[in-house]
């Protein structure tokens, strides 16, 4: 059955695919897609045709699978930020503290190896800070109905200044020891799992993890699992369960989930908790994944947390969508850091930093499909009339 | 087939709020099987009755009986649990999300060890439902694509999935078109049929005597009286709702009347939800006369008097205030040419709740001597004023620093007056100035809006209450369904003849208002 295609079986694909780039758009969004659609057919035209041209290393670069690697690595804070953010906002909460969620969780995740020596209790004690921190969050705004936003920024300054402040209690200084960090699938030594990675696929006779692109896949830390596990999960759990569909009540219209005999606070308390835990699973898997909490300057967080909050934006509060945006944004992170590394052209760090921003606001108010919930940011109270 | 035996009985419910007494010891007695009308004013405590039956407020003193058995209330839950829904004006409904969705939130069918939610369950329980009342319902639209009257259908769906024998409908008509409105009523008849009771909210008098078996009649907070929907008429509703208490003795002298202050031509003005609530509409109001609206709310008068004070575009016809044409004006210029507003709601147009009263008392005059000096406001004149206002409309407590809402309704009421009379005004626009006001205030605004016609200003009024509109007005405007059935004599008319005009219906002595001038009776 092929008639989920619109206009049925007999389309060819290419029509179809033109249709989905084109059909029922503004000149404006034709125009940036022609663009885009230019810009990678050149990329692989020059990759192809003059390999040693800027275009065709940058080619090269971007199909590279440590490139993947890199790219699925810087993602897992943000997509783990952005998947709490989803819950929280989705609820009517919005958590604009993840920043400080992150810094909260770097710390203590680091901490908590260091003193226990595994990275397990890290990634442990750096989600109970995260979300004991997001648990005084949710009391403050659903009980003394504080402004989210104030709140959240809260948050964000309470860890930018407690971190480092702890890290020099602790250490002597802003920047932590050194720990263990996350070892990587093959080194993990997993039966079966691990074993993946080296024994041969039959159709092509070579090891996964080698494979040209996607091998990144296959030999990666285990945070970059529970990411892609994470957004199944959160998928799963916003769109099929029953506490899924009370959070978008609650974020779209609280009355008629209190009319429906759920507590409304009781869902956002959840919602937020849940921020604050997944939202600490990234930032412990952030410092873990070095080995240090760094607490110069926005400490080594560096404005993830609200590049998360535009990767949840950008993904429409869907987290096959924040995902998809996470990647896209650490991915020109990532080929921004390979092409430094192998000296092709020098692109400043600090532009690269603001396409994401740019990115969001660009697409907001061209493509414009991300709605907010109508209820998001308001105070809910039962029994008073708004 | 009807039973006839009693579905809910409420008994002396009394249900007060601070300073006011929503319902005062009403009986309500509703039999199964019938759709019953509560009708009434707005502000009659038609909502707060029922939102007692729904266990939102809970009633100071009196019994709520369901199915013969005493019962409480604490919340929603425990009146869903024992068969009663509502239907709130305001749809509670998920825009985002399907209409099984919505139909079963808060008690989903749950599968798998109740991880997920067992969609094919619930659509297939909202079909079922949606067959057997032959409502015609897509449960996997979201609500955002469904009309305003497939969004009420959802949420008697919502009520019924509930479990809910007794239905309570609160103005079910207010958002819906002409023809929903008649899908509506069916969709009654058919509940009715298979045994489940409507309760439902109206001041609209036409739909209760079209759609209801029984109307109970609610007037401030009590209930004048329950009648059989085919032995009433029009005129008796009318009468019910508005009431006659005692005509208030006011010392009247005849109007000495001079210019044309307000002079409205061939006025239309569209509400919130774009329908035409006010068609042609012509009148004038001359100096020193008092020119009443009297009819049923929301028959067209809060747009009509919107469009005069300039908070509402009309959409065609013009507004001409002293002589100039102002339709298009802004607010500020009107009150600057000496335009005074006393507002329906004076906690939302009329005070800032959270601003003393010296505060309070230059809104609308703030860039105007002497409380203007250069870019800032002189407190000193601002509280000489506000204490002037306070002092000479008797406002209590006597202190202009008190915050607006900790005054009671009477006493931020005569502030108000007090405020927008000291403008000097050319014309007073006032809206049911004595609403929720005590007896001792409602006389002094009347004996000030008096004082100030016979000083030679127009006194444009609009009130519910049919004796305060008679007894102070020198003509008197009927409007219905954003119409001027005609403007009449006060002193002349009968109270059958008001009636008649109210409920849309000609007298005979009052023809038609194209065979009438729009100036009305002469003086």
């Amino acid at each position: 059955m092929s008639d989920w295609l619109p206009g049925g079986p007999d389309r060819s694909v290419a029509a179809y695919t033109y249709d989905w780039l084109f059909a029922d758009r503004g000149r404006v969004q034709q125009a940036v897609i022609a663009v885009a659609l230019a810009a990678v057919l050149g990329l692989v035209a020059a990759g192809v045709v003059a390999p040693q041209s800027n275009a065709g290393r940058l080619f090269h670069v971007l199909t590279d699978s440590s490139t993947l690697a890199a790219t699925l690595r810087l993602s897992v804070p943000i997509a783990f930020a952005a998947l709490g953010g989803i819950f929280a906002e989705k609820s009517g909460v919005i958590n604009i503290g993840l920043e400080g969620l992150l810094i909260i969780a770097a710390f203590t995740g680091i901490w908590t190896t260091d003193v226990t020596g595994s990275v397990w209790y890290g990634l442990l004690g750096g989600v109970v800070a995260s979300t004991l921190l997001a648990g005084l969050f949710a009391v403050v705004c659903i009980e003394f109905r504080a402004d989210q936003i104030i709140a959240g920024l809260a948050v964000w300054l309470i860890a930018l200044g407690l971190a480092p402040f702890l890290s020099s209690v602790v250490y002597g200084s802003k920047n932590t020891t050194s720990v263990d960090t996350f070892p990587t699938l093959p080194e993990m030594g997993i039966p079966f799992l691990s074993d993946a990675v080296t024994v041969p696929l039959p159709v092509v006779g070579v090891a996964p993890a080698e494979l040209p692109f996607f091998g990144a896949l296959f030999d990666a830390s285990p945070p970059v699992y529970l990411m892609l596990l994470a957004v199944v999960l959160s998928w799963y759990a916003l769109h099929r369960t029953a506490f899924g569909r009370w959070v978008e009540a609650s974020g779209e219209n609280p009355k008629a989930l209190d009319t429906a005999g759920v507590s409304v606070h009781r869902v956002r308390y959840v919602a937020v908790l849940l921020s604050g835990v997944l939202a600490g699973v990234g930032g412990a898997a952030l410092a873990l994944g070095i080995g240090q909490f760094t607490g110069n300057g926005p400490t080594m967080v560096n404005g993830k947390g609200f590049i998360a909050i535009v990767a949840y934006l950008f993904g429409n509060y869907h987290p096959v969508g924040a995902l998809g945006s996470t990647m896209l944004f650490a991915g020109l992170d990532a080929t921004q850091l390979t092409l430094q590394a192998r000296d092709v052209f020098q692109v400043p760090t600090e532009l690269v930093r603001t396409i994401p921003y740019v990115t969001v606001i660009v697409v907001l108010a061209l493509f414009g499909r991300t709605r907010l919930p109508s209820a998001a940011g308001e105070h809910y109270e039962s029994g008073e009339d708004e | 087939m009807t039973q006839t035996d009693t579905a809910v009985r409420l008994e002396a419910i009394t249900k007060r709020f601070p300073g006011v007494v929503a319902n005062d010891e009403v009986d309500l007695p509703v039999e199964r099987g019938s759709v019953h009308a509560l009708l009434g004013e707005n502000g009659a405590g038609k909502t707060t009755l029922m939102n007692v039956l729904y266990g939102l407020y809970q009633p100071n003193s009196g019994r709520i009986v369901v199915d013969g058995e005493e019962r409480q209330f604490d919340s929603p839950r425990d009146a869903i649990d024992a068969g009663v829904g509502m239907i709130h004006q305001h749809f509670m409904l998920v825009d985002t999300m399907t209409v099984a969705e919505n139909i079963a939130l808060g008690n989903e069918p749950r599968k798998w060890g109740g991880l997920a939610v067992d969609r094919e369950a619930a659509r297939r329980e909202v079909v079922e439902l949606s067959e057997r009342y032959g409502f015609d319902v897509d449960p996997d639209k979201t609500v955002a694509e469904v009309s305003v009257g497939v969004q009420q259908r959802v949420e008697i769906l919502k009520a019924l999935y509930r479990g809910a024998d007794v239905l309570i409908l609160d103005e079910p008509t207010a958002v819906l078109t002409p023809q929903e409105v008649e899908d509506l009523f069916d969709v009654l008849d058919e509940l009715t049929d298979q045994g489940k009771t409507v309760i439902f909210i109206t001041h609209k008098l036409g739909e209760a005597m079209q759609a209801a078996d029984d109307i109970t009649v609610l007037r401030d907070g009590e209930n004048v009286g329950t009648v059989d929907a085919d032995e009433t008429t029009r005129e008796e509703l009318a009468e019910l709702m508005v009431g006659r208490e005692v005509v208030l003795e006011v010392e009247s002298t005849p109007p000495s009347v001079g210019d044309t202050v307000l002079d409205v031509e061939d006025l239309s003005v569209r509400d919130d939800r774009d329908v035409p609530a006010v068609t042609d509409v012509s009148f004038a109001v001359r100096e020193g006369e008092v020119f009443g609206v009297a009819g049923v709310d929301g028959n067209g008068q809060a747009e009509l008097v919107e469009a005069i004070t300039g908070l509402r575009e009309p959409e065609a016809g013009t507004v001409e205030f002293d002589g100039e044409d102002v339709t298009d004006a802004s607010r500020r210029e009107r009150i600057d040419g000496g335009m005074a507003y006393i507002p329906e709601d004076r906690q939302e147009r009329g005070l800032v709740m959270d601003f003393d009263l010296v505060e309070n008392g230059i809104l609308g005059s703030q860039h105007n001597a002497p409380f203007a000096a250069g870019p800032t406001i002189d407190w000193t004149a601002a509280r000489e004023h506000a204490e002037g206002v306070v002092a000479d409309y008797d406002v209590r407590p006597p202190n202009a620093d008190t915050e607006a809402v900790s005054l009671s309704g009477g006493n931020q009421q005569k502030f108000i007056v007090g405020r927008e009379f000291e403008r000097d005004p050319r014309l007073v626009v006032a809206t049911h100035p004595t609403r929720g006001v005590d007896i001792g205030s409602q006389e002094f605004i009347h004996d000030r809006l008096l004082e100030l016609r016979d000083e030679g200003r127009g006194v444009f009024l609009v009130s519910s209450k049919l004796d305060e509109v008679q007894g102070l007005s020198d003509r008197l405007a009927v409007m219905h369904d954003g119409d001027v059935m005609a403007v009449v004599d006060p002193d002349e008319i009968t109270e059958e003849e008001l009636g008649l005009l109210m409920a849309g219906e000609y007298p005979e002595r009052y023809e038609p208002r194209s065979e009438r001038d729009a100036e009305g009776v002469a003086q």
